[in-house]
Order: C-alpha cells, then sequence, then structure tokens
C-alpha cells in the first residue's frame, strides 16, 4: 500500500491523531447506516446497503458472511481503497475517534491509512511489492509516516519481523517476496501493518489461502500482537470456526446487510437469526459427535447468495429462509434487540433484523 | 418502517417458492451472446458494414459498372474526378493562315496588343499581337503567373506578330504570356498576360469512329456531345480510375482474404499438434516454427518470382501468396500451442478423458472450439495486415505488375503524378486505408465480444 | 434428524487396492517433486475414505494417478482384483470409465464452457455409442433430477449457473455411467459455506442410494470427518495415519494428525478459548528436496534422535486391530 504525506498542517509527524480518547468500552471506530453501489454498465450493484457497527480498542470484531454480502467492501471503503467512480458512498457516516473518516482519510494532515487503521490481505503474494526486498517495504511504511531515517527504519522492519516470529529475521529483511512461503509472507504483512503501532487493524480473509495449521499460527500472532499493543482488530471472514477462536464481538452480513449483531457467545449460543443459525447447522459439530451424541445431519441452507443487481424485497434472505412469512416479502425488518448481554462481557449489544422477533409472531424460532 | 400496521395475517407462513434456483434469463449460446455483444459495438458494427460495402464494390461492382479497366481514352488522360467532359462538334483541321489577319492595335490597358485571333479549341490556340519592333517571347501555364511568379512553359521566340498553339491541348485554362525582348535578347519589362479557357472539340469523322455518333445519326457543327463519363477520373494513361479500383479490390482483397485463411488453418493446425502433444515434438516444432519466422520475407518474395519464372510482365499474384503462406504461419501457431497448452489443464479435459473420450473427440470437441475465439480474431487482424503487405511490395514493384491492377500498383503509380493529378493516388489510398482500418476495428470488436465469454463468470 | 451410517465393512476384499504407488514429477537436471512416495491404501466397497492434508501433501496427485490422469512411477493399483496399467492409454479409459470416476475440485473450469449441460452430462454416454439419442435423454433428465436440478436446465450454459450448481452438474456428469468408485478431489473447496452442505449431503445420499465407494480428497477436516468412515492422513507425499473417522479425529496418534486436529478451529468459542496455542513449529519442506527419515521431523514436538535418519513405515498399533495405521517411531 502506497501512502502519500501531507505536512502542510504543520503537525509534527509521528504524533498520534488528536480526538477523543477512547475509554476501554468507548468505541474507537464507528459507522453508521453505511451505503455503498457500484455503477456498472448492467446497472447499480447495491453492495453495502444500512452497515452500523463499531469497535473499541483491544476488541476483535469479526464481520462474517458469504461471497457477495458486502463485508470486503464495507472496510474497504473505510480505507478508501474502492475506486469511486464507479463506487459511490450515498448514505452513511464513519468516525475514528470522532473524525469524519468517508469525508477525508487526512486528519490533522496525517493520512490516518497505515497510522491508525492499517489493513492485511487474504493473498500476500499480490499484496506485496516482488520488486522490493521485505525490509524495504516495511521500513517504507516508517519513513512515510513516523519520518524514521533510513537505517533506523530498516532496524525497526527486523524488529517487527522478529515480533511477528519469523526466524532469521535479519536475513529474511533482505529477501524477496518470492523467497518466503505463504505464511511466512502472511507474518511479513502483519509486520508491516503493525509497524505504526496503529489503533486498528483490518485482515480481511487474512488466513483462507493458508493451511490449517499456519492459520493456526498466525492466529495465535495476531491474538499475541493484540495483547501486547491493546489494538482493535477488524477480522473478516467465512470461517465461523475462525470466527469462534478469535471474535469478542460477530457481525453477520447477508446481501449487504446487517443481519445480526452482539458479542461472539450470543452469536454462538443464542443466535436470533434464521441466516447465522443456518450457518451453524451447515458445519458439521465435532464437538457433539466426540461426545458420543448422535451425528446430527448437515443442514444446508436452499438456493445461493442473491444477485445483487436486483435483492429481494422485503428481507434479502426470505427466499431462502425456512421461517419467511408474508411481511418478509413485503418489508424489511428492523434491528431488534435481543436478551441482555452478561455485565462481564459489554460487548456490542445482540440485535437481529428479523420479523420473528416482532411481537405479532407467533411462531417459535428454533433454537440452536 | 412502521411496525405498527402489520395484522397477523402478515405474520402467516409465506408459501415455499422453489424459486431459489430460478433462471432469469435467456439462455444463449457462446456465438449468440458474442453477436450480442458485437452488434453493441458501434464502431465494430460501421466496420463490418464498411467490409461488406467493399466486398461488394469488388464482386457486384464491375457488373454493374461495366468499364474495361485496360481500356484507354485517350481524350480523358489523366482528368481528375467530375471534370467537364463535352465535347462540341466542329470542322476537321483547317490550316491557319495569320498573315491575312491585320495585326491589333496596342491600347493602353494592352500595351502589346496581345489577343486571341480565334476562339480557342483544342485543335489549336491562335495567338496574335500588335506589330513589333523586338522579338517577343511567349510562355503558356497552367497556373496564373502571379501565382507561381513564374511564366511557364517557353513555347517560341517570335518575329513575327502571331502563333497557333497546337502543343497538347486539354480543356483547361492556359496563362499566356507575351514578353517583349530587347536589343539584348533580354526579356524586357514589357509583359502581357491572357487567360484563355480551351474547349473541346472533335470532328464529326472523329466521333464516328469513336462510336460517339452512331452512322445513321446526324450531326451538325456546334453541337456538344457527351463523351464517356469516369466518375472518380482517369488515370495517367486514360484508364477508368474507377474501373480499376475495382479490379484492384479484387486482387487486394483475394491475396487480403485468401492469404491469412490459408496460413492461419497452417499454423491452427501445427500449433494444435505441438501444443497437444508436448514434451519433446512440441519443443522441436516451435524451434523449426522460429527458424521460419527469422527467414526474411522480402528475399523470399523475389526468391519465389525467380523461381516461379515469373518474367517482367506477368502478374506476380501467385509467388506473393506462396511467400505469405510460407513464411507468416508460427504467429497464429504458437498463439494457437498457447491455447491449446493451458487448454490441456483445464479440469473438464480430464473429465472428457476420463470419460473415455478419444483423442481426436478432446481436441476436436474441446479444445478447438474455446480457440475458435482467438483464431477468428488473429484472421481479423491478419487480413489488413497481407492487404498492406500486398500492397506495399506492388509498391515497390515486387507484387502484381501491370496491367494487373491492384491498389498498391496504382498507388504507385500514382506518385508520380502526385502534385498535378492527386486523384490517381489519393483514391486508391483511401482504399487501402478504409479497408485496413475497417478489419481492425472490427478485431478490435470481435476480441472484445469473444473475450469477454472466453473470462467466463458473469 | 442424525445421519445413518455407511454400511461397509472392512471384512470383504478390498474394491481398490493402492499398493506403495509412487509419482514424480521430473523438473529436468535431476530434480524430481516427490509428490506421492510409496502410499499403501486399501477401499472397501461401499465405504467413504476421507484423504486430509495440507498442501504439498500429494493427496490431490493421489487421486488423479489413482484414476489414470497421471503415470505412476511405480507402484500399482489394483481394481476389483484386476491391476490398472501403469500407463493408460485411450482403450484403457474407456474401459474404466463405468467403474472409476472423478469429481473435480473447481466449478468454474470444470465445465466445457461452450457446451450445454445436456451435453455435458450426457458425454460420458453419447461416448459410448451404443444407445439412442432417446435414452440418453431420458437418462439425463433422471440425473438432473437426482442431483436437485431440474431437466429443462439440459439446454442451459454453465455460467448461468451458481458454483454449487455447476457442482452438481460435474457430479451428474460422473455418475451417468454408474460407477463403483468415484474420487472426489476437493468438491466443495471452492463453494460458499452454506453450499458445501448442499453439497456433501447429495454425495453422502447418492453414495448410499448408489451403493457407491469414494475416496474424499479435501483439506477442512470436520467436513472430511462427517463425512468419511475411515480416514487418512498425508504428509508430504507420505501417509501418516489410517483409522476411522472418529478415531483419527478424536483420537489421532501421529504428531501431525494431532496437531492438525489441535489447529482445526471449532465454530464453539467456549471450546475455542480453552485450546491452548498452537504448538508446531517451521516450515513444510519442499517436496523437491525431501528430508531423510521421517518427513516431519523437523517440525515435530516429539521427535526424537533417530526420526531424522530412520523412515517410519506405516503399520498397525499394536492391539488395535489391522486397520489402525500410524507411521511414527513412537508406536514402534
Amino acid at each position: 500500500m502506497t501512502h502519500s504525506t501531507d505536512n502542510s498542517a504543520g503537525s509534527t509527524v509521528g504524533a498520534p491523531i488528536t480526538g477523543e480518547q477512547p475509554t476501554p468500552r468507548q468505541p474507537l471506530l464507528r459507522v453508521d447506516d453505511l451505503h455503498v453501489d457500484f455503477q456498472t454498465y448492467g446497472g447499480v450493484v447495491q453492495a453495502v446497503r444500512g452497515v452500523s457497527f463499531e469497535v473499541a480498542a483491544g476488541q476483535t470484531l469479526a464481520i462474517v458472511g458469504e461471497s457477495g454480502c458486502g463485508k470486503s467492501v464495507t472496510v474497504q471503503s473505510l480505507m478508501g481503497l474502492i475506486p469511486m467512480p464507479p463506487g459511490r458512498i450515498h448514505k452513511g457516516t464513519a468516525t475514528l475517534r470522532g473524525h469524519d473518516i468517508l469525508a477525508s482519510k487526512f486528519v490533522g494532515g496525517q493520512d490516518i491509512r497505515g497510522r491508525e487503521i492499517s489493513m492485511i490481505f487474504q493473498d500476500p503474494m499480490t499484496s506485496l511489492n516482488p520488486t522490493m526486498t521485505i525490509g524495504r517495504q516495511i521500513a517504507e511504511t516508517l519513513e512515510v509516516h513516523r519520518g524514521y531515517s533510513q537505517s533506523q527504519a530498516f532496524n525497526r522492519a527486523v524488529e517487527l519481523l522478529e515480533m511477528s516470529k519469523i526466524p532469521e529475521a535479519a536475513k529474511r529483511a533482505k529477501q524477496y517476496p518470492f523467497e518466503f512461503s505463504g505464511g511466512m509472507l502472511q507474518r511479513a504483512m502483519i509486520a508491516m501493518a503493525i509497524a505504526c503501532e496503529p489503533a486498528i487493524l483490518v485482515a480481511d480473509e487474512p488466513t483462507t489461502a493458508l493451511d490449517v495449521t499456519i492459520q493456526a499460527q498466525i492466529l495465535d500472532l495476531l491474538g499475541d500482537l493484540q495483547q501486547e499493543t491493546g489494538m482493535a482488530i477488524i477480522l473478516i471472514t467465512h470461517d465461523l470456526g475462525v470466527v469462534a477462536r478469535m471474535a469478542d464481538d460477530v457481525m453477520v452480513m447477508y446481501a449487504g446487510e446487517v443481519v445480526e449483531r452482539g458479542s461472539v457467545d450470543d452469536i454462538f449460543y443464542r443466535s436470533g437469526h434464521p441466516y447465522t443459525q443456518g450457518l451453524r447447522l451447515a458445519m458439521p459439530s465435532n464437538k457433539r459427535a466426540e461426545d458420543g451424541g448422535a451425528e446430527q445431519t448437515l443442514l444446508a441452507i436452499d438456493g445461493s447468495p442473491p444477485d445483487l443487481f436486483n435483492p429481494p424485497t422485503g428481507c434479502a434472505y426470505h427466499p431462502r429462509c425456512p421461517h419467511a412469512m408474508n411481511v418478509c416479502a413485503q418489508q424489511a425488518p428492523a434491528q431488534y434487540g435481543l436478551g441482555s448481554t452478561s455485565a462481564s462481557n459489554q460487548g456490542l449489544s445482540h440485535q437481529a433484523a428479523c420479523w420473528l422477533h416482532h411481537e405479532l409472531c407467533a411462531a417459535q424460532k428454533d433454537q440452536p | 418502517m412502521s411496525a405498527t400496521d402489520l395484522t397477523q395475517a402478515d405474520f402467516a407462513a409465506l408459501p415455499r417458492q422453489h424459486s431459489a434456483d430460478q433462471l432469469s434469463r435467456p439462455s444463449l449460446s457462446y456465438w449468440a451472446d458474442a453477436w450480442r455483444r458485437l452488434r453493441a459495438n458501434p464502431r465494430a458494427m460501421s466496420s463490418l458494414g464498411l467490409i461488406l460495402a467493399l466486398l461488394a464494390f469488388v464482386t457486384v461492382g464491375p457488373m454493374v459498372w461495366t468499364v474495361d479497366p485496360s481500356v484507354q481514352d485517350v481524350d480523358h488522360i489523366g482528368i481528375s474526378p467530375g471534370a467537364d467532359r463535352q465535347v462540341t462538334l466542329t470542322t476537321p483541321f483547317i490550316p491557319w493562315e495569320p498573315e491575312a489577319l491585320t495585326p491589333p492595335t496596342p491600347s493602353t490597358g494592352n500595351p502589346l496588343g496581345f489577343t486571341l485571333a480565334q476562339s480557342a479549341t483544342t485543335q489549336s490556340v491562335r495567338l496574335t499581337w500588335a506589330d513589333q519592333d523586338s522579338p517577343r517571347r511567349l510562355y503558356r501555364n497552367l497556373f496564373a503567373p502571379e501565382d507561381t511568379g513564374s511564366f511557364g512553359l517557353p513555347l517560341a521566340d517570335l518575329d513575327t506578330p502571331y502563333f497557333e498553339d497546337r502543343l497538347d491541348l486539354q480543356p483547361e485554362t492556359y496563362y499566356y504570356t507575351l514578353v517583349a525582348l530587347d536589343a539584348a535578347g533580354e526579356e524586357s519589362e514589357t509583359t502581357a498576360t491572357l487567360t484563355i479557357d480551351v474547349t473541346r472539340v472533335i470532328s464529326i469523322a472523329q466521333a464516328q469512329e469513336r462510336g460517339l455518333i452512331q452512322p445513321d445519326e446526324s450531326a451538325e457543327i456546334g453541337q456538344t456531345l457527351k463523351l464517356a463519363w469516369h466518375p472518380l477520373g482517369t488515370d495517367y494513361l486514360g484508364r477508368d480510375m474507377l474501373a480499376r479500383l475495382m479490379y484492384g479490390g479484387q486482387v487486394s482483397l483475394f491475396i487480403g482474404l485468401l492469404a491469412p485463411l490459408a496460413f492461419v488453418f497452417l499454423g491452427v493446425i501445427y500449433g494444435s499438434v505441438a501444443g497437444f502433444l508436448g514434451g519433446p515434438v512440441d519443443q522441436a516444432m516451435m524451434r523449426f516454427a522460429d527458424f521460419v519466422v527469422a527467414l526474411p520475407f522480402l528475399l523470399f518474395m523475389i526468391l519465389f518470382k525467380v523461381v516461379f519464372g515469373i518474367g517482367p510482365g506477368e502478374s506476380g499474384i501467385l509467388p506473393m501468396l506462396a511467400a505469405m503462406i510460407i513464411l507468416l504461419w508460427p504467429a497464429p501457431a504458437r498463439l494457437v500451442r498457447g491455447q491449446i497448452l493451458q487448454i490441456r489443464e483445464e479440469a473438464y479435459v480430464s473429465a472428457s478423458k476420463l470419460l473415455g473420450a478419444t483423442t481426436p473427440y478432446v481436441v476436436g470437441r474441446h479444445m478447438l472450439p474455446n480457440t475458435l475465439g482467438v483464431i477468428l480474431v488473429t484472421i481479423t487482424f491478419q487480413v489488413p495486415s497481407a492487404i498492406f503487405t500486398e500492397a506495399f511490395l506492388s509498391f515497390i514493384g515486387m507484387g502484381v505488375a501491370p496491367p494487373t491492377p491492384s491498389w498498391g500498383a496504382m498507388c504507385n503509380e500514382g506518385i508520380k503524378s502526385m502534385l498535378t493529378r492527386p486523384h490517381e493516388l489519393l483514391f486508391p489510398a483511401m482504399m487501402i486505408s478504409a479497408t485496413v482500418l475497417a478489419f481492425n476495428l472490427l478485431g478490435d470488436g470481435l476480441r472484445d465480444a469473444l473475450d469477454a465469454r472466453m473470462r467466463g463468470a458473469e | 434428524m442424525s445421519k445413518s451410517a455407511n454400511d461397509y465393512t472392512t471384512a470383504n476384499p478390498a474394491l481398490v487396492e493402492i499398493s506403495h504407488l509412487v509419482k514424480h514429477f521430473e523438473l529436468g537436471r535431476g530434480q524430481r517433486v516427490h509428490a506421492v512416495d510409496d502410499v499403501s491404501l486399501s477401499i472397501y466397497p461401499n465405504e467413504v475414505v476421507g484423504l486430509v492434508g495440507e498442501s504439498g501433501s500429494g493427496k490431490s496427485t493421489l487421486g488423479k494417478t489413482v484414476v489414470g490422469l497421471h503415470d505412476k512411477t511405480a507402484g500399482q493399483v489394483t481394481f476389483n482384483g484386476t491391476q490398472l496399467p501403469a500407463r493408460y492409454g485411450g482403450d484403457d479409459f474407456r474401459a474404466m470409465a463405468s467403474k472409476m470416476q472423478m469429481i473435480f475440485q473447481d466449478p468454474y473450469s470444470s465445465l466445457n464452457p461452450r457446451m450445454t449441460v445436456g451435453e455435458i452430462v450426457s458425454e460420458g454416454l453419447r461416448l459410448r455409442q451404443d444407445l439412442t439419442p432417446a435414452v440418453v435423454q431420458e437418462k439425463v433428465a433422471h440425473w438432473l433430477r437426482l442431483v436437485g436440478l431440474s431437466p429443462d436446465h439440459q439446454s442451459r450454459y454453465p455460467h448461468e449457473f451458481s458454483g454449487g450448481q455447476r457442482q452438481r452438474i460435474g457430479i451428474a456428469r460422473a455418475l451417468i455411467l454408474e460407477p463403483e468408485f468415484v474420487v472426489c478431489d476437493e468438491p466443495i473447496s471452492a463453494l460458499d459455506v452454506s453450499v458445501q452442505a448442499q453439497v456433501v449431503n447429495l454425495l453422502g445420499d447418492l453414495t448410499k442410494e448408489l451403493g457407491l465407494t469414494l475416496l474424499f480428497i479435501a483439506h477442512d477436516l470436520s467436513m472430511v470427518r462427517y463425512i468419511s468412515d475411515r480416514m487418512a492422513v498425508m504428509y508430504l507425499g507420505c501417509l501418516v495415519e489410517v483409522g476411522t473417522s472418529a478415531q483419527v479425529f478424536f483420537d489421532p496418534k501421529h504428531p501431525y494428525t494431532e496437531t492438525l486436529i489441535a489447529s482445526n478451529p471449532e465454530a464453539d468459542p467456549e471450546h475455542e478459548r480453552q485450546r491452548p496455542s498452537t504448538t508446531i513449529q517451521g516450515e513444510i519442506p519442499s517436496p523437491i528436496n525431501v528430508p531423510a527419515g521421517c518427513r516431519f521431523a523437523n517440525r515435530c514436538p516429539k521427535a526424537m534422535s533417530h526420526c531424522s535418519t530412520q523412515t517410519p513405515l506405516l503399520k498397525p498399533i499394536a492391539g488395535e486391530g489391522d486397520q489402525r495405521l500410524v507411521a511414527c517411531h513412537l508406536y514402534t
């Protein structure tokens, strides 16, 4: 990722942006009713339709969904990675420590990307410049955002590689991306992302392309780094196992909308939306089988994710939902608050966008 | 969203539609979809229209415009399109007796008294001027002297005050300048210029000879006739340009379409065999293709001309075709081989083998159809290249020989009179440019139409 | 609703016997990729054998070699007692087409985009040339229904279908010849989570209804455990552990299998909170320069001194019957 600096405001390079200092549970990043669409020759694709969430320091928010649900577009639009045109944020706000980051990615004369929010991507091979050494790429971030000299930056780069548990870091820093394996590259990318000690790390499917054992190492690394630096992590994935492992809060997306959100326990043990339940029932439950219980047949969800050129009317999930009612095809449901989160877990309040929670609804939804 | 106006009925179960797997859009085969895309591309469609028009021009054209391209129309050497083709009937040439005339008198506007003695025709232009004390020099120019700064062609130095010009008179405007010479024989400042419009005339006998008047038709002196119409003018030998363009187009397009079809076909076979067999056979075949690429084209053209024993007067179409086919097949071969190598790895090829398909079936049913798009685009881009090659070769004299017309050869001839008779160069050059451009744009359009589908996912 | 178990037994003779199979790819200059190195596995009628491993394990290569798409460098594969050729010619494929088939990984490249669904599914039948078009048509309709699609879809093209639907088309294509043994090469890896269950269920149902035998190759451990009766684990070209799915998954013996299962994230937050950190270190070695001795030795938390010099053989564990195999010095 290349970053440009704008020092014209005369602010000190290297200082964190001023603004609201988050208290332990005050949100660092707040996104409200975000709408992103794309003008394509085939029509308008509504990729993100009203997404709201918050992220607090030291917490991990997982955004879960399948292909086409809009999870990547949501965070990419926050990072300014969506070309506009054809993309367009036509509604919604996003604030980082109170500063509006949709209007401008520059706060206090500094680009927040790389400094306050960093991102790592799915395929490290294409996310790193193949013609620059790894050490150089990490050093670049430090030179640009922190004003380090070349040698200072390089030394710090080696330290960061060590923090990412890359063996022989000094030697590796002088190597090129093609000399690294997939897992190592992902570590290098993490090192680059945390170089400026960002407040938030966005990880877009960071382990999807990796083997399961390497995935475990990378997830452990992210957890450790979070403990050490107190940064928040926004983790995008389609793997519920990864969510269970890493997340404090979870947001489930479908067809560009948030269908359910809450703490990770809420989502897994007290789910309030048929889609979330469907996703869980579509995965084999190893624990139950181990306990000697009868193996549950996988319950597949019928159909496929919708065509975003023409989203279904009402609730986007209704064509596939086993509990669909007449109202579901007519009107999109509001977000209903569910239960109360336990006092010790001050995660996102548990909400689900489903008509089943309407007072008039007599049907009992299945409990997991 | 007001949830207050909802009733219990709204919460009744929605009847299950099994439309979850409904496919709404109509099904289109690969070619139908590609055609649809092509149709939506205005540049490609106008190019296609232009190409069809050109093909009609060279095939149907000669049946409509039945003029023979090798016939010379001596009245119309090198005329531009839309030139006047009136001719007046007149008596046969009557010699002039200028001595009997009274010389004109000089006047203030015309100190030399320079005048036209009789109406100027293509038979002769008769000029006379006032009695002279010193010799006069007569010039003739196609362009006005004040524009060009030159009097033009010196016709004669004259001691007598009259002159009859019979030198290659065309029905044009001539500028005659009379310059008085001083005692030393140098030109003086005294000049006079006449602007003469020459009328085309022929005698009745000549008209009958050329079939302009039928034997039993009556004809009178002074009657005007119309000569043969040449809508695009004629060339330096008087041959009709339109007819030459049509026949020349036949030659150019014949080579331009046939050669690419032939060498692409050859290349496809070679490339698919190499790609399919793979391994050392593929390597050997590709090295041979590299060797062919290295051979110099022009040298081979000349070599073939010699080998085929084509003399200076004979048309050189065959050696040109042979050279192109023999030398140009490696490029499509490489392209097709690359495609085949790629397709070989696709899962559907493996699946087909597992189902018991034989090699010819796999190649014919799976590999080649998926390569057709690339092949078609290649051909479309090779056509303008071939046309241009033919034009170039004819231009430098290595291609078709006269009298066989071809657009390139016509350009070669047209270069010589580019400044005076630009139409001779302009028309064939425009035809070549239009054809090349049209095929290139069509190729672009085809590639877009076919490529988008080749990438697969909608 | 609980999942019913497959009716299989290891007492019968094996349907497919893989015996010391080796597949190397030559890279030139004396270098070769040791994709599959001395793998022996018995697959019994009506069972589903799951084959798991990470990238570089050679599991896909093994599947393709068994089916004949790769030539065998050494070793043999026996089907119903008959030895299969080391190198397949066109006749061999034709002879085996109604016995062994394959379902491919990528739903996007496994169907020829120029052919209609009907043509794709009927290809196997049409190649036999002994059936009338009417019969072929009827069979295609039957199989499309069996995989959950409509016969109306015959005239449509693959690009009009979603990934899950394309996979079903691939399944119909493979099964229309009614083979006994089907190798499934990562059939669900390219699909969305909610669609994977559809395809897995379909395969499971068809296996029971048609009495198929499956070799299910995948890297999703939970899915493999769910669908398979027995499971085999591969690492860098060698089998390291074989047993029933329950045994391998819940009571792994080989240190690699332990790490693999331990790394597999469970969709259960409480369970994950109690999971210890992963213990595996280092990188998987290159399949070109395979280390001597046990290939897992450089990363094994329980490695002993002789692990890097002596290669452990895949052998039954004492006292657990002859179907519980492991290749580890800890058990010899």
